[in-house]
Formats: structure tokens, sequence, C-alpha cells
């Protein structure tokens, strides 16, 4: 009981994102159980593996297929924003400050009287940016940490679990301000070293998880018996099944990410100007919100969307993975 | 009669389609009889019974045709309301695994005396009282002791007693028991088992034994209806049955029990396995594992045949049951 | 019983003390905690070193650390930057972030657990569905974007609120505040109900329950919610202290001055003491909440037994 799992976005509870929890929206209300083992027990072609079972779910699943596009679309205008923009977000006019949508300028003008259309395109990249390679750090550091400790167990088991306890306990919002507020640095990397530096336990424990059920499994501990090295074991035996959990988390907490990267930056201590981010044109648009709600709302929207297409994705995997559903 | 169920048919909506699980079942059960029904895990015994029972989980179950009497009213046509006031106070069930199926987080005695206060209308402790008769009955030791206690901390065969308890609360007419001990340690078994039939006795009540182990069916059924795929392929008397078959699909059952007499002679499994119910075999359900399969059976359904020449009563599924009979 | 709690006890302290640590070298080593002593300007060598001095800076950090809990143990967190005791801040801060807190919670419980219900009885029909996406949307929009934009309607276009808060913060304004606060564990709660109900509903002494003819609505609330609501009732109770840690969004888009607010002018200022001192409180309101959550288990659920 002490060991209680709490819903590991739980951690990320301050930037008003997060979710594992059955998140299913799209699921299928067919599989119902049905009583007495009605269902069929002929077997039935050949056996798929778990990750082709998966792409063929996932393929037709609307809520997959809608969420890939907007993230593609995300990714794609991320690298090359000129593509839909041909002005700068930094090339404001004070002169035109708050004004609303006019010819060439669909969402009007903010405080600043720069473009909001083009400042809310530029904004994608940071998200993506940050959204990226914290989760790659994070996944990378997390599930090396937290499978190791699965994997031997014991004492550094215990201390990986007491560690983690301690980040947990941080609230996420608050650890930010208090160790960005100090860093003059205006670029992505001192916020993905914080996300880093406080995502990590999070997946460590999905790891951790994950790799112990895996390794009670009857084929690893064969394996074990037939004298199998402990890093053949893991990397060829443990890892490719305990996976699947990590990168559904990672998927889902990308989404989460991009959104602690808006709060942050709203409250001052992410990016800051000249940076184009969303959560800066976001807050400082909120002081305008009476007479240009136009300069709020579209990166509001942008933001939302991706968090969404994100959190989406990941749901999709989770339920395409998890052989309970099935 | 007290139970007659005529042509019941159960579907179920699956991802792989319709699934026809009951597909048209006849039996009956009168007032102090023990009816077996006997099958193995997908025959549709368990499905016959919930909709007897009138607590199957619609959807994906549907109920397409069909009659179920009892006391000679068809309870298909009622209303929900008049049904939940028959179950549990007329007829009542015991199912197969009591630590799942009673509440966990509700004493022994809140979920005995339950029933006394919904159907009775009795206050708490008049039903708490009751509780505890009821345990003292069915041989649960100190019973005023452990009434409080919750089901996690008895033993499996105590769980199945207030299983038992629970059902006999109100004295029903009629009990559907689906695989009582199914779940017990053989020892256990028997002392449930004829914890049971001792009750039903006394009670004179109906019996629907449901089970897929022919050893407990022997000792106290009066009759057994053997299901397949769905449907009643065999019912006779329960020592009829056991001398001689008039299915091959029972002949492979009663084969495959171990008997000590027969030691050294290797056991006779049926082959193969029970059919996908969304795909059930054209003709006789049970032809591509049936040894006496002959063409007619892949193309004919055969109708549940009278079968002669005995002093009971005695229906076989089989085209054939004159040459199963004879061995 | 009593043994679990003392060893859950012994388990708090070293993540109490490890949490506060590392707040602790955040703001001491990260920052220059003497920069907002001096005002705006920037302090003369001499007087810098008077204050490090005085402080207990040029001590190392450990032994900061100790003098500093051993302060707070006594009652003394020490002064904020405009002479005030930093107890004083809480008296004032802490009020008004419980009552956000509970209006919060309130939500959670009354919105989150009926949603819930009616989903999850409801599953795969239209509002469920509905329902469904509709959390999707509140989990995804971060928590300042919800806010800003009720606080945009409901405040500035409809004028059915007042769009900041008064510093006395009596409940009745607190009440959007409370709702975006609580919005997203509000999703959570609403899902976690859903998902509970749907798996305990076809559980096997739900089943029972229908078997032995009781009426719908007792096989619902006897047998049903109970169990379905002991996940739900532990997510609530730990959430408490996640909802005072992030109220710090919340509070600054309704300019409550609340336990975040203070934080964050603590920040702003680099006040070494504030910041600290209102973390260290967070941080044992969150461990006492998951202490309290896990008793409560064995309360809710019998076959819980703490050796």
């Amino acid at each position: 009981m002490s060991d209680q799992q709490y819903e590991p976005e739980r951690a990320l509870a301050g930037t008003g994102t997060g979710g594992t929890m059955d998140l299913g929206v799209g699921e299928a209300e067919a599989l119902e159980r049905v009583p007495d083992g009605t269902a069929g027990t002929e077997p039935r072609g050949k056996p798929r593996s778990l990750w082709s079972d998966a792409w063929r779910d996932l393929r037709r699943n609307p809520v997959f297929l809608v969420s890939a596009l907007v993230i593609c679309f995300l990714v794609l205008i991320s690298l090359w924003p000129s593509a839909i923009t041909s002005g700068s977000p930094l090339k404001c006019d004070l002169a035109k400050a708050q004004e609303g949508p006019q010819p060439g300028h669909p969402f009007g003008f903010d405080g600043q009287g720069c473009d909001v259309y083009t400042r809310t395109v530029y904004g994608a990249r940071t998200s993506v940016a940050v959204g990226v390679l914290a989760t790659l750090g994070v996944a990378v550091l997390g599930s090396v940490l937290g499978a190791l400790a699965g994997f031997f167990g014991g004492v550094w088991d215990s201390v990986l679990s007491r560690v983690t306890d301690v980040f947990f306990a941080i609230p996420v919002v608050l650890g930010g301000l208090v160790l960005l507020s100090v860093i003059t640095s205006n670029t992505v990397w001192p916020v993905i070293g914080f996300i880093v530096l406080l995502g990590w336990p999070q997946i460590s424990r999905i790891a951790r998880g994950s790799v112990i059920t895996v390794r009670q499994n009857d084929y690893v501990q064969a394996a074990r018996a037939l004298g199998a090295s402990p890093s053949r074991l893991l990397l060829r035996h443990i890892a490719p099944n305990a996976v699947a959990p990590v990168i559904v988390v990672a998927t889902i907490a990308l989404g989460t990410y991009i959104a602690l990267e808006a709060t942050l930056s709203y409250l001052g201590v992410g990016l800051k100007p000249p940076s184009v981010s969303w959560g800066i044109d976001i807050s400082a648009a909120s002081p305008y919100i009476r007479n240009a709600p136009h300069a709020l709302l579209w990166p509001s929207g942008a933001l939302a969307i991706t968090v969404l297409a994100f959190i989406m994705l990941g749901d999709a995997v989770r339920d395409a993975l998890d052989p309970k559903l099935r | 009669m007290l139970l007659e169920v005529r042509d019941l048919h159960v579907e179920f909506r699956t991802r792989d389609g319709i699934a026809k699980a009951v597909d048209g079942v006849d039996f009956a059960v009168d007032a102090g009889e023990t009816l077996a029904v006997l099958g193995e895990s997908g025959s549709g015994k368990s499905v016959t019974a919930q909709a007897v029972m009138g607590i199957l989980d619609t959807p994906p179950g549907r109920i397409t045709g069909g009659e179920v009497l009892f006391q000679g009213r068809d309870l298909l046509k009622l209303k929900e309301e008049e049904r939940r006031r028959i179950r549990g106070a007329e007829m009542a069930m015991i199912f197969q695994d009591a630590l799942s199926s009673l509440n966990p987080v509700l004493s022994v005695g809140d979920q005995l005396g339950e029933m006394f206060v919904v159907h009775r209308g009795m206050s708490r402790k008049d039903a708490r009282a009751r509780a505890v008769e009821l345990m003292d009955r069915v041989r649960i030791p100190a019973a005023r002791e452990r009434v409080g206690q919750y089901p996690h901390q008895f033993s499996g065969g105590m769980r199945q007693r207030i299983m038992i308890a629970m059902a006999l609360a109100l004295e029903p007419a009629l009990i559907i028991a689906d695989e009582p001990t199914t779940a017990l340690d053989v020892t256990v078994q028997a002392q449930v088992m004829e914890l049971l039939a001792e009750l039903r006795r006394e009670y004179r009540m109906g019996l629907v034994l449901i089970t897929h182990d022919l050893g407990v069916v022997a000792d106290v059924a009066d009759r057994i209806a053997v299901m397949y795929a769905g449907r009643i392929v065999e019912s006779a008397p329960v020592h009829d049955l056991y001398k001689a078959p008039a299915h091959p699909y029972t002949r492979g059952l009663l084969d495959s029990i171990p008997r000590l007499d027969l030691k050294g002679r290797e056991l006779c499994a049926i082959k193969g396995l029970p059919p996908n119910l969304t795909a059930v075999p054209p003709g006789c359900a049970f032809h591509p594992r049936c040894p006496m399969a002959r063409d007619v059976c892949r193309t004919d359904v055969p109708p549940l045949y009278e079968v002669t020449g005995t002093d009971a009563a005695r229906r076989s599924a089989c085209h054939f049951w004159r040459e199963c009979l004879d061995g | 019983m009593g043994s679990y709690v003392v060893r859950r006890l012994l388990q708090m302290i070293p993540v109490f003390v490890g949490a506060t640590l590392l707040i602790f070298l955040m703001v001491n080593v990260m920052g220059d905690p003497i920069a907002g002593l001096c005002g705006e300007r920037r302090c003369d060598p001499a007087t810098a070193a008077r204050l490090r001095a005085e402080f207990g800076l040029d001590e190392p950090v450990w032994r900061q650390y100790l003098t500093y809990m051993g302060n707070v143990f006594t009652g003394d967190f020490g002064t904020a930057f405009n002479g005030q005791e930093v107890t004083e801040l809480m008296a004032t801060a802490f009020p008004v972030t419980v009552r956000l807190t509970l209006i919060a919670i309130l939500f959670e419980i009354v919105v989150g657990v009926t949603l819930g219900v009616v989903t999850g009885l409801r599953r795969g029909r239209p509002v469920d569905t509905g329902v469904l996406l509709f959390t999707l949307v509140v989990i995804s929009v971060p928590t300042f974007v919800t806010g800003l934009l009720l606080q945009l309607l409901l405040g500035v276009k409809w004028g059915w609120i007042r769009p900041s808060v008064s510093s006395a913060a009596p409940f009745d304004e607190l009440i959007l505040p409370g709702l975006v606060l609580a919005s997203v564990s509000l999703a959570y709660v609403t899902r976690l109900t859903r998902t509970s109900i749907a798996e305990n509903r076809r559980s096997d002494y739900v089943r029972t329950a229908v078997a032995k003819g009781l009426p719908r609505r007792r096989v619902i609330t006897r047998h049903l919610l109970r169990n379905s609501l002991i996940p739900v009732v532990t997510f609530i109770g730990a959430d408490i202290g996640f909802l005072m840690g992030g109220a710090i969004v919340t509070e600054r888009i309704f300019n409550i001055h609340g336990v975040g607010y203070q934080l964050y002018q603590g920040i702003l200022r680099q006040n070494t003491q504030t910041v600290v001192g209102f973390v260290t409180v967070l941080v044992l309101v969150f461990l006492v909440a998951n202490l309290v959550v896990d008793l409560l288990y064995a309360v809710l659920d019998p076959r819980i037994r703490y050796v």
C-alpha cells in the first residue's frame, strides 16, 4: 500500500494538463464480454505480433488519424514556417497595435502591433522543439534508470523509489518558477533541462513497473535458466516487451510538456521575449483581453489543439497496445 | 410444472458477429426435482440460467425468442419490477465464485440481511438476527461472532455456504446453481454439494444444477440435460444416461472420465474444440468431432428425437441415436 | 495500524528532507539570496558582506539548511522582503488558498463524480461520448488558457462575475477561480469514476445484487457506488496537495492574494525565506494528504489491512 500508484501525469498536475487514465474516446463498444466463453475458441489465422496488431487497429482509428495529421502539419510548419507565412514574427508596427483582422493579416495584430498569424505559426516551432527534445531526454533518462532499478532491484531500487518520491512532492510549476527565474539565457535549453530534471521520475516509475512485470514472465525465467547474461536478458528479452507503456506515457507526456512550457512562459520564467512562444503571446495579450481578444484566442487555440493532438495520439496508441481491450 | 423453458433463443453481439449462445432450448423442472444441465464452457448453459433468472447483460445479450414459464407465468412477458420481486424471493441463484460474487466491502451479515430488508421490509436489526439464523442453518460455526465479518475473511467453502444461505433466505421455490462447487477443493466440494442437496430436500425446492462435472451430477441429479453449442443434445434420467448414452457427445463425455475400474486403458478424449458460436457448423453442430458422423450429419440439423424402447422419457438430438444407444 | 502509521511517518522524513533540501538548494545556490534585500539596486560589497554574515550565508549550505529547519520547527520561518514575518504572510495567504482548494474539491466531488456515474452507467451512448470528448478537451487545454478564456467570457463579455478577486477573497468570488483550478482534476475524476463504474458494473457481485432482486437504485447506490468510489475518494484526497501547489497559475489570473501569489512575489524578489517557507508547508501538506489517503483506503476497503 505504501507504494500506491498515482497517475503519472499527476506529477504535472499544476500545468493543467495530463492524462493516461482511460482516455478512450473512440473505444469500441462492441468488445463486450461474452459470458461462458462464447467468444470463439477456434484458432483463427496465424498469431500476429502486438505491434502489427496495434498498427492495424491504429490505421482504422479516426482519433489516431486526425491527431497524427495535426501533428504532421505542426512538425512541417515548425521546420518550414516560411512556407505558409511571408512576414517575420519580430517585425512589428506599434501603429497597428490591437487592430483586428485585415487583408494579409487574417488574425489581426497584438498589443505590440505584431502580426498574430505569423507569430502563431512561428510559435509552433518552440512548442514542438521543447516537446520533442524534453520527451526524448525524459524518456532516455527515465527508462534507463527505471529499467535498471526494476531489473536489479535491491538497494538501487529503494533509493530510486525514494528519489522519485522526493520529486513528486515538489509542485512542478513551483519548481519551474524557482529554478528558471534565476536563469537569464534566452534559449529553449533551460526549459528543456528543467522538464527533464523534473519529468524523468514519471517515466522511470513506468519503466520500472513494466520491467518488473516482464521480468517475471516465464520466457525470461527460461532465458535466465539457460544462462543468458543480465545485459542480454535486459536488452533482448525484457526491453522490447517493456517498452510499450513507456512509449504511450511519453507520447501523452509530450503534450503536457508543451503545455508546461507555455505555462512557464506565461508566468514569465520560461522563454522570454524576443523568443516566440504561444505562452509569451498569451501572457502579453492578457492585459488587452477587452480590446483585442483575438490576440489571446489564436495562440490559445493553437496551443490547445497541439496539446490535444499529442494527448489523443498517446491515447489511441495506448488503446491499440493495451491487450486488455482486445 | 415449476419451471418450463420452451424454445429459448439468446444471441450475443460480438466483434466477430452474432453468436447464438442459446439456440432453441427446452427443459422443465418440477418442484422437488433436480435437473442437471451439463456442458462444456461455451455451450450456453450459464447463459440459459441467466436468461431464466433475468440477469442477462443486455446488451450485448438479447433474448430473441421462447418462453420461460415459472409457476405458469411467462417471465419474459413480465415487467422488470415484477421480475425483480420474483428474483431472490421465489427463484434464487448460486454463483460459481463466491469470493467475487459477494460484495467485498459489505459484511456478510449485511448482504444476507439485505434480502429480508428489501423483500420483507424488515428492520436492519431483525434482518441481522435472521442472517445469523441462516448462517447457522448452513452450518457456519460461530455464526453470531462472524456475522459482521467480510467475505475475504472466510474460507472458500464457508463463502459458498454464505452464497447458499443467501439463496435460501426467502425459501424460494427454485434455485439455480451455476457451477456451485467448481471453485472449491474436492473435499469441500462434496460437503457443499451434500448441504445443497439436503436443504433442497428439506424445503422441497426445484434445483437446476449447472455444471461441466459429470462426477458432481451422478449423486444429486434426477435428470440430466446435456448442452452442446447452444442446444440440448440429450436429456434423460440420470441413471439411464450413465448406463447407455443416446448421443455420441454424451458418450464422449462419459468416456473421458478417468475410472478406477478401467485403469490402464487409454482415456478417450473428445477430439477437436467446441465450435465458435458465431460460425456453428452446418447440420449437426457436433459432426466435426463426432466419430459416428455420416453425410447426413453434415447437412441436416437433427431434431430432438424421442428415444423409444426404454421405459424412461428420453430425448436425443442424434440422427443415429439407436446405434449410439446400442454402443 | 499504529505501527503502520509510525512507519509511514518515518518514511515521510527522507522525502520531506529531500524535497525541502532540493528547493533550498535551488533558491540559495542558483539565486542570490541577498539580491532582493537591497531593493531595486545592487547591494554594495560591504553591505552584501554584512548581510551575508548576518544571515549566516557565509556558512556551508548544509549548515544553513540545518539552521533554517531548526528555526522552522520552532515556528520561526524568518522575515519576508518587506520586514513582515513569513508566518504573518502565511496567516493571510493560506486561508485564501484553502478556501480556493475547498471550492475546487467540491466541484470535483459534485460535478466530477456525478458526470462519471452518469457516463459510466451509459457507456457508449451519446452522452458518454460527449462528456468523454469534453473531458479530453479540458485536460488538453492548459489551466491558464481555461482561466483566461472563462475570465474573458464570464467576467468581461457577459459581466457575470468580477474579473478579479478582492483581497478579502470571500467564498462567492472564488467560485469561478475554484472551477478553473479544479478543471483538470475534475476531468480526471469524471474519467476515473466512469472507468471504475463501468468496470464494477460488470462485476460478479453486482450481478449477485441483481439476482437478489434488489431494486436498481439500491444496486447502484449500495453495491456499485460504494466499491467504485474507493479509487475516486483516494484520488481526490491526494489532489488536495496538488491543488494547493498548482494554485499559483489560477491565483495569478484572478489576482488572488493566496499562497501562489506570495510565492510568485517571493520568487520575483528572490526572497529566500518566503519561498522556502511556503514550499516547506506545501510539501508537508502534500505528504500528510497522501498519508491520510492511504489510511482512508483501509477505512473504505475492509480487504486492506496494514501490518
